[in-house]
């Protein structure tokens, strides 16, 4: 059997598109065992994980633990807000602490880039990146990815935009990284100031027009509107947002095309999304939830089975 | 006591000695001999065959923490690491707690730094507790010994506070550093904006945040007609700004940091807070105008922007780990290794020795007879490797930790003191 090149899964940087299409045929099999009647497999027992959370999260962590459950590994669940951890405690005292317990695997969401990079170089448990500031979110591009291919039976050559907050968003760093690893052409669109300057230089194409990137593209990926992460205004209301790209069914049906709608949730239905567009037969947005479980499965599997736990 | 330093090539275009292999005996203090094959029964001696002896270099931009923060860096730490770099002088920011804004911490800091081989300047606070609103008092503090004003990390945000400072230390030929940066561009971003920063997920600050600042401060210095220092420039922008305003012949001069002439913004993708700086490590069009302007004088001087943390404040995660390295030991390494091809070795010296004490309007040291000894002594062709144990600061966050490293100064004599490291 084929092995992931890293112990852990820290980015989609660090993968090759062999360890992409590995986790997604694996997924593949893990899809199927969640259908089945009996839907929990012993792959993982005896494996101890901790979801370490310093950012608040709901579809991530319960993404991780049913699929955690599912491969019937413990489960330890640690959830602080990094203001009560700048109080005093350090990260990797944190995370020491929880490891002093016996764990072997580390599932972290962080609000800062390259926290589970930081944490790599200290601690010797397996981590898994659940996303960390604006940098990455390695599995949802993979869930992505992996629901591209079964909507299309390929990613390859497909056209894929990524529609939003550009600059804050970890969904689109990972889903542009991982999408060209598997041959995917990437556009992104937004607010002019909610675009990286250099984004360019990554090898994607750039559109302001919502209209024109949604004709060119077989796939639009809706972002999330994170109002809540802003300290400064980046447009002036969610209002003006949504007039120039909220994806409402009027545009859909206007296309020449019929492209596949997708979003990583939770939608701010009515403002980058419509709910007659959410809730249309192009929207794939549930599908990516279930299939979120089966990659996280395939990941935590791979990884679990591959290197040795400490 | 006499000192004997054998077979040195001194470097030093204002002695009559340039370019020349001589003995230099050193009787208290005082350089009494300079010659070839010099005897001296009873002198301390000291064999720098192969070696090269230049005026003592002078950092005009470093940080200690004394007062207030001396687990980062006091005084004998900080002059320890300084000569192990081969400084002779430093110019210590006003970073401290409290900060140098009056009469006392300068004075505080002149009478703990008495009888140092290193000479310590301080530089005192621009506004009062380094607030950026409230202009400090300069003029005593001048008086006690501050040889310059600046907020030190604190850019100045306000230009009036910026334009009346100026104009106030005219009186008495006071001089302003910038250390150039406007907040509300850069924001709270850590790194330069660039393709890294798009990788690595984090906003940047454009080199547009810099210019911007250095631009305003060139126009306060014209209208002022005061003089302005900028400090650690880092962008192609910031080397053209400045070179404009000295062509129509403003009171304007400038420094790098080593660093900035030596990294790119590249050796950030594995997160090492190591690299932590700001300005943030540019590009390498950056890279190649700063060298550039050193070239050309633009830049005068080349400094160590010295920022000693303990290890706490940066092994962290990137974003809120501490700025600074503590380089004051590896300064002239990573500007040797930087400009060997750029620069010769007169106008190294020129950088690290005399441009420094020229923009703070203090004496200058000759390697000449009947002067006083204040000397470094190097090589620039020596290849060592940093070892944490051997780092004389406090704090040990610098990246080059068991890196090869190419160019060393071996010894400093200043003050009738020969530091040999």
């Amino acid at each position: 059997m084929q092995q992931l090149s890293n112990r852990h899964l820290l980015g989609i940087k660090d993968l090759t598109e062999n360890d992409i299409q590995l986790i997604l045929e694996t997924a593949d099999n893990f899809k199927e065992v969640i259908n089945r009647p009996i839907k929990k497999v012993p792959s993982l027992r005896d494996v101890t994980i901790a979801n370490i959370f310093f950012e608040n999260s709901t579809r991530t962590k319960l993404s991780f633990e049913l699929a955690q459950k599912r491969l019937s590994a413990d489960i330890i669940n640690f959830a602080a807000s990094s203001s009560s951890v700048s109080k005093g405690e350090t990260l990797i005292d944190t995370v020491n602490n929880i490891l002093a317990m016996k764990v072997d695997m580390i599932v972290m969401r962080h609000p800062y880039a390259g926290a589970g990079i930081f944490l790599s170089k200290h601690i010797n448990a397996q981590i898994i990146n659940a996303g960390d500031g604006a940098h990455e979110h390695p599995t949802q591009a993979l869930l992505d990815a992996f629901s591209i291919r079964q909507k299309y039976g390929d990613v390859a050559g497909k056209k894929v935009v990524i529609v939003g907050d550009i600059l804050h968003s970890r969904v689109a760093l990972s889903n542009i990284l991982c999408l060209q690893k598997l041959g995917a052409e990437v556009m992104v669109c937004g607010p002019t100031t909610l675009m990286p300057r250099y984004i360019k230089e990554l090898g994607v194409k750039v559109e302001h027009n919502l209209r024109k990137a949604l004709n060119w593209c077989d796939v639009a990926n809706m972002l999330r509107i994170q109002l809540e992460r802003f300290e400064i205004k980046y447009f002036p209301s969610i209002r003006e947002y949504s007039m120039m790209y909220g994806l409402n069914k009027q545009i859909l049906d206007s296309l020449d095309k019929e492209i596949t709608i997708m979003h990583p949730g939770p939608i701010n239905r009515g403002v980058e999304i419509t709910s007659d567009v959410a809730d249309s037969k192009q929207s794939i947005i549930l599908e990516q939830v279930e299939n979120g479980v089966a990659v996280r499965m395939a990941v935590m599997y791979l990884l679990a089975s591959q290197y040795p736990l400490v | 006591m006499k000192f004997l330093i054998k077979s040195a090539t001194i470097v030093d275009p204002n002695s009559s000695f340039n370019g020349q292999v001589k003995d230099i005996l050193i009787d208290k203090g005082q350089i009494v001999q300079i010659d070839s094959e010099i005897e001296a029964k009873g002198a301390e001696l000291y064999d720098a065959t192969g070696q090269f002896v230049s005026p003592g270099w002078m950092d005009m931009h470093a940080n200690f923490g004394d007062p207030g923060l001396e687990t980062k860096e006091d005084i004998n730490s900080g002059c320890a690491a300084a000569a192990a770099g081969g400084f002779t002088a430093v110019a210590v920011m006003p970073n401290t707690n409290p900060p140098l804004h009056s009469k006392s911490e300068i004075e505080y800091l002149k009478n703990r730094a008495k009888g140092q081989a290193v000479d310590v300047f301080p530089i005192g606070s621009l506004s009062v507790k380094r607030e950026g609103v409230d202009i400090a008092e300069l003029y005593d503090m001048t008086q006690s010994g501050a040889v310059a004003f600046s907020d030190g990390n604190k850019p100045v945000q306000n230009a009036g506070l910026m334009m009346r400072s100026l104009q106030y230390a005219l009186a008495f030929n006071g001089l302003v550093i910038s250390y150039a940066e406007d907040a509300s561009i850069a924001e709270k971003a850590k790194v330069n904006e660039g393709v890294t920063s798009t990788y690595l997920g984090m906003k940047g600050i454009p080199n547009m945040a810099e210019e911007l600042m250095v631009a305003r401060d060139i126009f306060l210095a014209e209208y002022t007609g005061g003089k302005i220092h900028f400090t650690t420039v880092s962008t192609a922008g910031s080397v053209e700004l400045i070179r404009a305003a000295r062509k129509k012949g403003l009171q304007v001069t400038a420094d790098v940091a080593a660093h900035h002439l030596l990294l790119d913004d590249s050796v950030l993708m594995g997160f090492d807070s190591n690299y932590k700086v700001k300005p943030p490590l540019r590009s390498q069009h950056d890279i190649k105008a700063l060298k550039a302007g050193l070239k050309e004088g633009v830049i005068d001087a080349v400094v160590s922007q010295h920022t000693p943390h303990e290890i706490e404040f940066k092994d962290q995660e990137f974003e809120t780990s501490a700025f600074g390295i503590s380089s004051l030991e590896t300064t002239y390494a990573v500007f040797n290794m930087a400009c060997e091809k750029v620069l010769a070795l007169e106008e190294m010296v020129d950088a690290l020795a005399i441009s420094p004490r020229e923009i703070l309007n203090l004496e200058i040291p000759v390697v000449d007879l009947n002067k006083k000894a204040n000397i470094t002594i190097f090589d620039p062709d020596h290849k060592w490797t940093l070892a944490s144990e051997n780092i004389r600061s406090k704090s040990k966050n610098t990246p080059f930790i068991g890196k090869e490293l190419k160019g060393k100064a071996f010894a400093i004599f200043n003050n009738g003191q020969l530091k040999i490291n």
